[in-house]
């Protein structure tokens, strides 16, 4: 790795504008983005149009008796050069491309012609038409944006029109061929000036759009807070999911009925914009007070496993007082143990020991199932990184297993009081 | 047995049977929504643009005409043709403004069958003078006349007329012309004239659509950057509606009875697969960054760039920075010359390491670290340096022949916050 060039335009601690100029850089590099990609598209279209009109140009000059062979010799090396100005003038500096492509392509007019005493030949004028209306015109596309640019096209039009008139056996003033050019001239730049109008109208429709969408965006945020924030309706919710999972076996077809028409009351509330708080699920108790004893929702957790095969054995504290928030997380994260215990255990029967001292309360739950070796499975089987841990950490507690194949498994689930 | 539908699209994107329904994966209904509006966003105009050149060039075609009368053998027929192209060409116009902006294929047909008769008529009068390039008129307006529906119909349909307008061309040049040096160009000439002008035509509108969905991309995208340190961005939060939803109709229809308890297999299978979306979709989220959501979200970046960002230092970054950031990876993905080349950019945050001395502030310092494939260090945009320079204070360097950055960005201190 080899370093080119050190750059420092922001000095430490000073790299922060205020919002105002933000919004403000904001609009201004919107529009010089688009503007650039505007520039793009005409460059882009004259090289089309532009290569189109000099190759007709250059089959018909090609065809025996056009034009001397001569000057078609001399004529090539000026269409190669307008060919390159072309495919430059979508690169850099378009203005002196365009200079130098109309430049080069009046000389290939001039000289296409020569000697000037002599007449030309019948078809000349019509042969080299398409190089005058479309192969030089199509600069005109990238001219028009300024006055003293439209000045180039005017000049350019005026010199290609009467060359190719004067390449024309035509008794009057103004031949067909030669308005052509003229209309060459007119319809490239008209093509010009409507795509470079076209693009803020489009833009200005684009930012309205962009703004529309970061509101929609907002509200989306909140949408999801407000649904990710309604944990004791998703506890219930998932509960009773749970148990349909199950088909429902071992619950009274009418209790479980029951209990899916409330919740779908809920949800329904939940969608059409209130938070609802549910006070019990079933016989679940749910009280979301600021401060909930712990040991009425230890018991609901209990009944609930019971429900699926899973006998529950509590020791030590049964009345603690926790924070709704800290006592959500505790408690989900106990019933995601639980789950596991049930699911993958093999036994059925856990203790979950809940202990407290003036800072901490930890409840430990443990097996004497199947086991399983540490080494070998990645916390985030079972989901327990994001499921046990991740909540528990978010309310500034802490979760360790501890486990090896063939004597059970238990786990440590700590929060702050 | 059940009557529970099975929704059929489960939130994780993956639609049941149907892949891709309606747009590609991973990108969230409302961008989808945006897109949709932005496909047809500006082209209108650019349409009465179309129409606007289209008559300008059939003014100079009925002078020509007119110019011409006298050397006829039958001049009402070829007049007949011309009133048939304005009859049409003014129907068309007219039709497009009143019916919007889509033109109905059967609509499409009459309009081709119309200039199908233009052009037979035209030819029709001109056979007998054995030189359709000098005499045709209204036949090679109708070729312009094929550029106002280019906004309108599918490009492939609109080329695909114009190329049997030119075959109509050849096959009549061919049949009736003599061709030598005398007549040669100007048959050349009429042959482009009546098909190059719907080839530009179709070419401007794709680069303007690509340039128009590339600018709504970018704009919509760009709305993450006030988004919050961590956010559930626009996919989960749609995703959790969605998942609730689908839990309340089968709850509903468990309540009501439509679903018979116990459930069959496939029904509790839903349920189970249901409650293990909704757990993860209620923990998942709060993990990822803005510039997650921005690349994951844009149909642009989403291809080409990777983001390694561990300890979601990018959530650090102020509104302005995180707009620099975004600007110059968008710069430097959508800054390409070559349409063909598929750039790569991945980008790294972190890992934050302690500064000897210490910074104002308190705040920290976060490595950012932009590495490219395909991008030459000489060929990159100055406007890409500003951009990057509003992030922090940054050095480049050229790593396998391609392009990187690294840029030491300044945020607050979140222990601070």
């Amino acid at each position: 790795m080899q370093f080119n060039r050190i750059r420092n335009f922001v000095p430490r601690g000073t790299g922060v504008a205020p919002p105002f100029v933000v919004a403000i850089c904001d609009d201004f590099s919107n529009m010089e983005l688009i503007a650039k990609e505007r520039d793009r598209l005409l460059q882009r279209t004259a090289r089309f149009l532009g290569l189109s009109g000099t190759i007709i140009t250059l089959i018909s000059l090609c065809f025996p008796g056009v034009v001397p062979l001569n000057n078609l010799v001399a004529t090539i090396p000026l269409l190669l050069i307008l060919t390159l100005c072309h495919f430059m003038v979508a690169r850099s500096r378009p203005t002196l491309w365009a200079a130098l492509g109309i430049a080069a392509g009046i000389a290939a007019l001039a000289v296409v012609r020569l000697p000037f005493d002599q007449p030309p030949s019948a078809s000349l004028g019509t042969a080299i038409a398409p190089l005058g209306a479309a192969g030089i015109a199509c600069f005109a596309l990238v001219l028009v944006s300024s006055v003293p640019r439209v000045l180039l096209i005017i000049i350019g039009a005026a010199v290609t029109t009467g060359l190719v008139q004067f390449a024309t056996v035509h008794t009057g003033i103004l031949s067909p061929t030669a308005l052509a050019i003229i209309l060459g001239w007119v319809l490239s730049s008209v093509l010009g000036y409507w795509l470079s109008a076209s693009v803020p109208r489009a833009a200005r429709r684009i930012y309205s759009i962009g703004k529309a969408h970061r509101a929609e965006r907002q509200a989306s945020e909140t949408e999801a807070q407000r649904r990710q924030g309604a944990r004791l309706l998703h506890d219930t919710v998932l509960a009773t999911l749970t148990l349909l999972a199950h088909s429902g076996v071992g619950v009274a077809p009418e209790a479980l009925r029951q209990q899916a028409s409330e919740d779908a009351r809920l949800l329904r509330q939940l969608r059409l914009g209130a938070t609802p708080t549910p006070e019990a699920s079933g016989p679940y108790n749910l009280t979301p007070v600021e401060e909930t004893p712990l040991g009425t929702t230890l018991e609901s957790v209990k009944q609930r496993f019971g429900r699926m095969g899973l006998e529950v054995s509590w020791h030590g504290t049964g009345q603690v007082l926790l924070p709704s928030d800290v006592l959500d997380a505790f408690l989900l994260s106990l019933a995601e143990c639980l789950e596991n215990v049930r699911r993958h255990s093999g036994v059925t029967q856990a203790h979950v020991t809940i202990t407290d001292d003036a800072t901490t309360v930890r409840a430990m739950v443990t097996d004497s199932g199947v086991g399983f070796n540490l080494e070998g499975i990645d916390d985030d089987k079972f989901g327990f990184r994001e499921s046990v841990i991740g909540r528990l950490r978010e309310v500034g507690g802490n979760a360790r297993l501890f486990s090896s194949p063939g004597s059970g498994t238990t786990v440590v689930l700590e929060v702050p009081k | 047995m059940s009557s529970f539908l099975r929704p059929d699209e489960n939130t994780l994107g993956v639609i049941f049977g149907r892949r891709n329904k309606g747009g590609p994966p991973g990108v969230a209904k409302a961008l989808r929504q945006a897109s949709a509006r932005g496909a047809t966003l500006g082209t209108g105009y650019l349409g009465v643009g179309a129409g606007v050149l289209s008559a300008i060039q059939a003014l100079y075609g009925l002078s020509l005409f007119a110019s011409q009368w006298s050397l006829y053998p039958d001049p009402w027929t070829a007049a007949l043709a011309w009133v048939v192209y304005i009859v049409a060409f003014v129907a068309a116009l007219i039709t497009v403004s009143v019916r919007g902006e889509r033109l109905p294929l059967w609509l499409f047909i009459v309009y081709l069958v119309a200039l199908a008769a233009v052009v037979s008529l035209d030819f029709f009068a001109i056979w007998p003078l054995h030189d359709i390039g000098a005499y045709a008129t209204a036949s090679i307006s109708a070729g312009f006349g094929l550029m106002i529906v280019v906004t309108l119909r599918r490009g492939r349909e609109v080329l695909a007329a114009a190329g049997v307008l030119g075959l109509a061309f050849l096959a009549a040049i061919v049949m009736d012309s003599h061709l030598d040096a005398a007549t040669f160009p100007s048959q050349l000439n009429t042959l482009a004239l009546a098909t190059l002008p719907t080839a530009l035509a179709v070419y401007i509108v794709r680069g303007f659509r690509r340039m128009v969905q590339q600018e709504l991309d970018r704009v919509l995208v760009q709305s993450t950057v006030s988004a919050p340190r961590f956010a559930v961005g626009m996919l989960a939060s749609e995703e959790l509606a969605r998942l609730d939803l689908a839990a309340e109709d089968l709850l509903e229809s468990v309540a009501t009875g439509r679903t018979k308890l116990k459930l069959d297999p496939k029904t509790a299978s839903v349920a189970a697969s249901l409650a293990t979306e909704l757990r993860l979709h209620l923990i998942e989220g709060r993990r990822e960054t803005w510039l997650y959501h921005a690349v994951s979200e844009s149909e642009m970046l989403g291809k080409a760039v990777t983001l390694s960002d561990k300890g979601s230092l990018a959530g650090l970054l102020d509104p302005g920075q995180r707009d620099g950031l975004l600007s110059s990876v968008w710069l430097l993905m959508s800054d390409t010359r070559k349409q063909n080349v598929t750039r790569t950019l991945s980008l790294a945050l972190g890992p934050v390491t302690p500064t000897a001395e210490r910074l104002e502030n308190n705040r920290i310092i976060v490595p950012i670290v932009i590495t490219t494939t395909d991008v030459p260090r000489n060929r990159v945009d100055p406007a890409i340096w500003a951009s990057i320079s509003r992030v922090g204070r940054y050095s480049d360097s050229t790593e396998k022949s391609s392009l990187r950055v690294d840029i030491e960005c300044l945020v607050d201190n979140p222990a601070d916050q």
